[in-house]
Formats: structure tokens, C-alpha cells, sequence
């Protein structure tokens, strides 16, 4: 069996709304090789995008520990916790969350200004990034003359360009057309087999699921069949 | 840097709401900037109408003001009355006087033009008031027989210049004698310049006076202790007049310095009611942008670099202010003149300017000119532009650092659950 990038040990995350307590993880323990590509599904309300969080350090457990590459990133402080999200992991989202003002190729170059890389670099990387994922000729375009679809490989291109060793992805999908679905499973395979990296996919959609080489799904806050 | 980026194009977003938070500040900056210019511009006034007094600490002179006689019947100016050339060495042993030069100053003709001539002792008048400023040739000097130095207005209006001789007449027969022009000195002041310079033993020699003097400039060891001087003085030589004209100075300096800070006060107040527009704005700029905070922080920006973000923001309305702030109070100071002609003049006598200006230039002067010459034009001084526009860039900073502190605290999960 390959090394374990994600581990985590009786993960438990409470939250609170108002007086009321909402658990939202109980107890989950879950493995995830180097190099998958996870599919995490699971009904609306199961704890999904909470474990996807916690993953990525957006968040804190209640309880239990998450160990990514051996490191316990529940022990980090705030800002080893922002490094490791610089670094060690990229996010994508349903909903794309690019900065409006920026360029395409802006948007690709922050997390690379935010690790102090000096502008050439920035450029050249984020171009490259920006070829790859198909959009090399949008680079100077705002997100609202993209359509979703481009939207979305820009923020993948923005999620790979620190060279992160997983990619988080909260329903990518989501908010697309089955084409331009498709076409984003197509290229995350790619760049899976390519680079190896690995990526953890909360989705509903079939398309994701069929693509994905593991996929867990999560009830009432437990996963429930690996 | 791309924290800049996102700045400009976020005030550029919103140009409305940014330009009215802007012009909170430029309404602060500029009136502060007009205000200090106008402080400015009396002081180097201030200045240059001391210099021409002399550095001497203390002025004595007799008692009884002025007397008849030498003038004529056409006589314009009356001659200021004589002491006794010893009571100098009574003054010169009073405690606290470092150094003292007699004077003779007397009305006088020169090619017909009516002037003030001051006869000094070159080296003890230098020692004492630090010299006259001059702009061509050079001071009297020591036993230099039949020299004069005059002023530079007075040199162009006679149509002189240096190495010609003039005559100078007092109007008395029989005392008519040449001199030749060794120097020009400058005051910056006209009506200081219409004035000469020779030697106390030719003055004495002209106006056949010998042994009597006009005034006695009398130097201190240290400024802070004039006034006790000055008060020895009076009492323990009787029959003198004191005047203190670098306490004058410091006084006039006391009072630019008060309306210095009442102006800085109003210009305060305003600048700070505009940084409340500023503090609004960026509270608005934050909420909105509360998601594009939560999407940095996910892609691993550092609470630091969110604040980066935001102060660049108020930092640049700050800056934009202060410079489009000095702009505008520069057109105005410079339009002030026109726009207040006269008004201001008069307006100024409150705080004290005219009173102790008249009194320190009464040295055979009519207080009737000072007041024509207060009239303040502002000064538009490097050092004023550069506080009024870093103090607007002080205010963009300053006014930015809650919400930006506010940004930056902001959980990541909250932040990006925020439509």
C-alpha cells in the first residue's frame, strides 16, 4: 500500500449556534493514500465541507488530530497554519472565489507574491500554469468576462502554483454545466497522473465520482464505507 | 507588489465613494496648509524686519525722545536727543553685558535725498548686532577715514555705486563733507535700506558733536538674562531710555508661535473630522470584501498581509489626499492677497503684531509705515508641504489601522461563508 498523506484520529468538530450544539464530525478516522484522488460524498448537512476544512487547516477540531505527511497540523499556530495552506495545500471552490479586481493571471500569481517570489518568476510560473490548464490566452481577462468554467481552471491554476502535495476541491463542479464538468475531471486526472499530487474531492456529481479512485461517504458526521 | 494593485483598483472601483473620502482630507490638509503658510509668511516678514534692527539685545538712549534743531526749517526727520559718550563705560561695567557699541545717528542730506545716518565703531558694531548684511564691497573698518556704506535701495534710487563719492549735508553751514561708497548692505526691508553707515569720529566730526553719542547697543552674555539687564541698566544710569529689541523678537516669536498652534488646532479638528470619513469608508471596504479576505486566507495569506492590504488602501487615500489637500492650499495662498486685500492687515494687530513692530523700528522711523508693511502674504515653504502631506498620509494610516486590524482577525471559515 502506497504512504499515507492524510490521517486523521477521532476527529471531532462541535459547533455551536447559540445555546444549541451542532456536532457536526464524530470521531472520524480516515486514511487517504498519496496520489488518490478521493471523492467525499455524502447528503446535504453530513459534515462534507467540515472535514474538508479541517483538512486545510481553515478550521479547528473540537477534538482528535489530522496528520498530513506525518505533521500534526491541529498543533500548528496561526501562522504555521496560514504556511501550511500557502504550501502544503491548494483550495478550490464551488463557487470559484477569485479576486474580482485581479486579472486571471493575477489571481494565479497571489499565493506566489504571499510566499515572496519576485515578479518575473511570478509571471512566468503563472503563465505556465495558465497554458496548462488551457487559458493562456484569457491571462489578462477578470473573472467576470470568464465564463464558470474558465473561472474554475483559473482557480485550479491558482490551487497548483505553490506545487501543493494536495489539492481541496469543495463541490468544483457545482456550479458548472456537465461539459464544462467534465472537461475539469479531465484535467484534474491529468494532472494527477502527471504530477501525482492528490486531491480530495467533496462533490455530489456523478461525473466527479466516477473519475475519483476512492471515494468515501460520510453520514450524520461518520464515515461510512471506505 | 500586488497588495498595491489590489489598493488602487479597489479605490478605482468605487470612485465616487472614494473621492468623497478624499475630500475629507483635502478640506483638512489645505486649510491646515493655508493656515501654517500664513504663519509662515509673517515670520519670514518678522524676520527680516528684525534683522534690519540689529542683533544688539538691548538699545539705550536718552530719556527725551527727540530734539529740534539740526533738521532746518525743511527738516523731515527730527535728530534723536545725545548722551554723554561716558556713561558707556558705566554700562560696559554692569554684570551680564558681554559687549557694547556706542552709536550717532543723525538726519542728514545726501545728493538731496533726506536719510538716517548711523555713525558706528566698526568693530565693537559688528561684535554687538553680528554685522549688517552686505551685498556689495565690504563694512566700514577701523579708523577708515571719510567711508560710507549705504543702503541698497537707496543706491539704485540715487543711481550709485561702489567707488563714487556723495556728499552729505546737515544742513548746518559749513558742513558739507565727501565720502566714498565702500559698501552696499541689504535688508530686504525698503524703507530699512534707505539709510548709511559711517564711522562714530566722522558722525561726531559732520555734526560737530564730539564726545556725545545717540545710543548705546549693549550685547548680553547670555538672551535669557536681557530683561535683568536691561533693568540695571535703567536703574543705575539715570536719565536713559532701555528698549530691548530681541525681546521683541522673542516676543513677536511667542506670539507667531501661538497662532502657529491655533492654526494647526483648526486645521487639526478638521483633518480629523475628515479621518472619520476615511475610518467609515475602509469599515465599509472591509465588510464588503469580507469573502475576499476569507479567500486569501485560504490560499494562505497571513493576517499580516491582510492588514497590508487594507492599510495600502487608507495609506493611498491619505496620500492622494495630502497631495490634491496641498495643491489646493497652495492656489489659495497663493489667491489669499487678493482675496483679503487689506482685511487681513488690520486683523492682525490683535495678536500684537503692528505694536511691538512700530516700537522696535520707531528708531527714527514713523510707526506710520510698519503698518502699511504688515501685510501678510502667505509663504508657501518646502517644509510646510512636506508636513501637510505626510501628516495626510499620517491620517490615512492611522484612520486605516481598526479596519484593517478588524481584516485581519477574521476566521477564515466565517469569513468565506460570507455572501
Amino acid at each position: 500500500m502506497s504512504r499515507l498523506i492524510v490521517r486523521t484520529v477521532d476527529l471531532s468538530k462541535v459547533y455551536r449556534r447559540g445555546k444549541v450544539s451542532v456536532l457536526a464530525l464524530r470521531n472520524v478516522n480516515l486514511q487517504i493514500a498519496a496520489g488518490e484522488i478521493a471523492g467525499i460524498m455524502g447528503p446535504s448537512g453530513s459534515g462534507k465541507t467540515t472535514l474538508l476544512n479541517l483538512i486545510g487547516g481553515l478550521d479547528k477540531p473540537t477534538n482528535g488530530r489530522i496528520f498530513v505527511d506525518g505533521v500534526d497540523i491541529t498543533a500548528l499556530g496561526e501562522r504555521e497554519l496560514a504556511d501550511y495552506r500557502l504550501k502544503k495545500v491548494g483550495f478550490v471552490f464551488q463557487f470559484y472565489n477569485l479576486i474580482p479586481t485581479l486579472t486571471a493571471l493575477e489571481n494565479v500569481e497571489i499565493p506566489l507574491a504571499l510566499a515572496g517570489v519576485p515578479k518575473n518568476e511570478r509571471r512566468e510560473r503563472a503563465l505556465n500554469l495558465l497554458k496548462m490548464v488551457g487559458l493562456e490566452d484569457r491571462a489578462e481577462h477578470k473573472p467576470d468576462e470568464l465564463s464558470g468554467g474558465e473561472q474554475q481552471r483559473v482557480a485550479i491554476a491558482r490551487a497548483l502554483i505553490n506545487n501543493p502535495s494536495i489539492v481541496l476541491a469543495d463541490e468544483p463542479t457545482g456550479d458548472l454545466d456537465s461539459k464544462s464538468a467534465l472537461a475539469l475531471m479531465n484535467l484534474i486526472k491529468d494532472l494527477n497522473r502527471r504530477n501525482g499530487q492528490t486531491f480530495i474531492i467533496v462533490t455530489h456529481d456523478p461525473i466527479v465520482a466516477e473519475r475519483c479512485t476512492k471515494i468515501y461517504t460520510i453520514r450524520d458526521g461518520q464515515i461510512e464505507s471506505a | 507588489m500586488f497588495v498595491w494593485s489590489i489598493a488602487v483598483r479597489n479605490l478605482r472601483r468605487r470612485r465616487l465613494r472614494t473621492a468623497l473620502t478624499v475630500s475629507g482630507i483635502v478640506v483638512g490638509i489645505s486649510m491646515m496648509f493655508i493656515l501654517l503658510s500664513l504663519v509662515s509668511g509673517m515670520e519670514s516678514q518678522a524676520r527680516s524686519m528684525v534683522r534690519a534692527l540689529g542683533g544688539a539685545d538691548i538699545i539705550v538712549s536718552n530719556s527725551t525722545s527727540f530734539r529740534n534743531g539740526m533738521g532746518g526749517p525743511l527738516g523731515a526727520l527730527p535728530s534723536p536727543s545725545t548722551l554723554d559718550e561716558s556713561i558707556v563705560d558705566a554700562i560696559g561695567g554692569i554684570q551680564g553685558v558681554y559687549a557694547i557699541s556706542p552709536q550717532f545717528s543723525f538726519s542728514c542730506s545726501i545728493n538731496g535725498r533726506r536719510i538716517t545716518v548711523y555713525g558706528v565703531e566698526p568693530k565693537s558694531y559688528e561684535i554687538v548686532t553680528g554685522g549688517l548684511n552686505i551685498a556689495e564691497g565690504r563694512f566700514l573698518i577701523e579708523n577708515s577715514n571719510r567711508e560710507i556704506v549705504l543702503g541698497k535701495a537707496l543706491m539704485e534710487f540715487l543711481n550709485l555705486t561702489v567707488g563714487q563719492t556723495v556728499s552729505l549735508n546737515t544742513g548746518q553751514e559749513g558742513r558739507e563733507q565727501t565720502f566714498n561708497i565702500v559698501g552696499v548692505f541689504e535688508t530686504g526691508m525698503f524703507f530699512q535700506e534707505y539709510a548709511a553707515y559711517i564711522t562714530l569720529a566722522d558722525a561726531q566730526n559732520i555734526t560737530g558733536e564730539y564726545g556725545l553719542i545717540t545710543q548705546i547697543l549693549v550685547k548680553c552674555e547670555d538672551p535669557s538674562i536681557v530683561n535683568d539687564v536691561a533693568s540695571a541698566i535703567s536703574s543705575t544710569v539715570p536719565g536713559v531710555r532701555v528698549t530691548t529689541p530681541t525681546a521683541v523678537l522673542q516676543q513677536a516669536n511667542q506670539m507667531l508661535n501661538t497662532l502657529t498652534m491655533f492654526f494647526a488646532t483648526i486645521g487639526l479638528v478638521a483633518l480629523f473630522a475628515g479621518s472619520f470619513g476615511v475610518v467609515n469608508t475602509m469599515m465599509m471596504s472591509v465588510t464588503e470584501r469580507t469573502r475576499e479576505i476569507g479567500i486569501l486566507k485560504a490560499i494562505g495569506a497571513k493576517s499580516y498581509d491582510i492588514m497590508k492590504i487594507f492599510l495600502a488602501e487608507s495609506l493611498l487615500i491619505g496620500l492622494i489626499g495630502g497631495g490634491a489637500g496641498v495643491a489646493a492650499g497652495s492656489i489659495l495662498a497663493y489667491l489669499f492677497p487678493t482675496l483679503t486685500s487689506g482685511i487681513f492687515a488690520i486683523g492682525i494687530s490683535p495678536f500684537g503684531m503692528r505694536n511691538p513692530f512700530s516700537g522696535a523700528a520707531g528708531r527714527g522711523w514713523g510707526s506710520r509705515a510698519t503698518s502699511a508693511i504688515i501685510f501678510t502674504t502667505p509663504a508657501i515653504t518646502p517644509i510646510n508641504i512636506i508636513v501637510c502631506f505626510s501628516l495626510g498620509a499620517f491620517v490615512g494610516i492611522l484612520a486605516g489601522l481598526y479596519p484593517a486590524w478588524r481584516a485581519s482577525r477574521m476566521r477564515p471559515v466565517e469569513a468565506l461563508r460570507h455572501v
